[in-house]
């Protein structure tokens, strides 16, 4: 059985989320292809489904992009019937509902997605739920083609308590390093910063890309 | 086709010729190589750029090879480029029923300095052109480039900029081409080769 019909679109990908003291950090390249065709070059992976909780998608652009849509449903509706502050929902809430998403049409569905988020209770926190809907909490996580590349990197760079700026490195030059070897990923790289003060969003342009070793 | 990834561009200028391809080697998604050689010097004054399947470029680029030195000695004169291209035709059809996966390009001057250049698919159908060819898993995106940015007559450093671009922009938009490119332009009096700094994804 073919995962993605003839002609669809594919977020071949790069995506990665990283928790650190005070919040998270979230990444993703920019590439949508549909085969080898380079459909979208600046597309925006990293979606919001609440104010402080977003996930990555990878896979099928199209099942992620239901998926997340009826999962902001969710919280907003979570939200609004739990009113009043400190009842926002938490990351492990909005993990979870796409957990029973993605495990219950597990047939029908191609998504690769990481869930991320700051909330009061527990600070920043990272959830991972790869192809048949398992949920994962970690503290840092990789998804997408592009991460079978930088499995043996990130298990060497990452160390806990890291600070923000540490994680954004790591992130950054991660990724620089999936985008080059992995076809189905390219583009920019695309960060946000989530914590109690809010979402920062980073654009990191293609020509300011680390670049390492390259074959001579 | 798509296997190992590749884009090729020929173009025709005033008295000389410019060929391109990129430098990636992949292993579909993976990209394994970004230093491969797709373009190669037949004669002084002929190249040829195979674009497919890896292992038939290394493998056509071996047979042409001899079988221009063969001619060398037999006939006691280079290869003209219209001449390579009926013996690259006839060495793919002899595969007819079994084909290399190649798609070959071919640029050069012939002994008076005229510009030649053609393409080929995979069973040695050749096509003449008068202005540019392209080959490769990238070729609809190189057609749209070539046929905005060609004109005739372009002088040498107007071709390597014609075709650079081309071939720069072509393999942006597509997944297994890319990660570095190489131009040659042909003149009578020399070749001028230049790598291209391309995005590396």
């Amino acid at each position: 059985m073919q995962a993605l019909k003839s002609g669809e679109q594919n977020l071949g990908t790069s995506i990665m989320a990283v928790q650190f003291d005070g919040g998270v950090i979230i990444g993703a390249d920019s590439r949508t292809t549909s085969g080898a065709y380079i459909g979208n070059r600046v597309t925006d992976k990293l979606t919001k489904v609440h104010d402080r909780i977003y996930c990555c998608r990878s896979g099928s652009a199209a099942d992620t992009q239901a998926i997340a849509d009826i999962v902001h449903y969710y919280l907003q509706s979570y939200a609004a019937e739990h009113n009043g502050t400190g009842t926002e929902p938490t990351t492990r809430v909005a993990a979870n509902i796409f957990k029973d998403l993605c495990y219950t049409n597990k047939d029908a569905l191609s998504a690769g997605i990481i869930v991320a988020g700051w909330d009061k209770h527990t600070g920043g926190s990272v959830y991972n739920i790869p192809l048949g809907g398992s949920l994962h909490k970690q503290s840092f996580a990789i998804g997408g083609s592009g991460s079978t590349y930088i499995y043996g990197y990130c298990d060497s760079e990452f160390k806990e308590g890291m600070s923000k700026d540490e994680c954004i490195e790591f992130t950054k030059n991660a990724l620089a390093l999936a985008m080059s070897r992995d076809g189905s990923s390219g583009g920019v790289i695309r960060l946000a910063i989530i914590t109690k003060d809010g979402v920062e969003r980073l654009i990191i342009p293609g020509d300011n890309l680390p670049r390492f070793y390259e074959t001579q | 086709m798509e296997y190992n990834g590749a884009a090729i561009v020929a173009m025709v200028g005033k008295n000389c010729v410019a060929i391109a391809a990129d430098k990636r080697l992949g292993a579909q998604a993976m990209t394994v190589s970004t230093n491969f050689q797709k373009v190669f010097p037949m004669t002084d004054k002929t190249y040829i750029g195979l674009a497919g399947l890896a292992t038939d470029v290394s493998t056509l680029h071996s047979k042409f090879r001899r079988k221009v030195t063969e001619y060398a000695m037999e006939e006691n004169r280079t290869i003209e480029p219209k001449t390579f291209a009926h013996v690259v035709s006839a060495t793919l059809y002899e595969k007819r029923f079994g084909p290399y996966f190649i798609e070959p390009v071919i640029a050069g001057l012939d002994a008076n300095n005229e510009p030649f250049i053609c393409s080929m698919d995979l069973i040695g159908c050749i096509n003449f052109a008068k202005d540019f060819v392209v080959a490769g898993t990238a070729s609809q995106n190189l057609y749209g480039m070539a046929e905005s940015l060609w004109e005739p007559n372009l002088e040498p450093e107007e071709l390597f900029e014609a075709v650079g671009q081309t071939l720069l922009n072509a393999v942006d938009r597509n997944a297994v081409s890319g990660w570095g490119g190489i131009v040659h332009v042909i003149t009578p009096e020399r070749i001028i080769t230049r790598e291209l700094k391309g995005r590396m994804d």
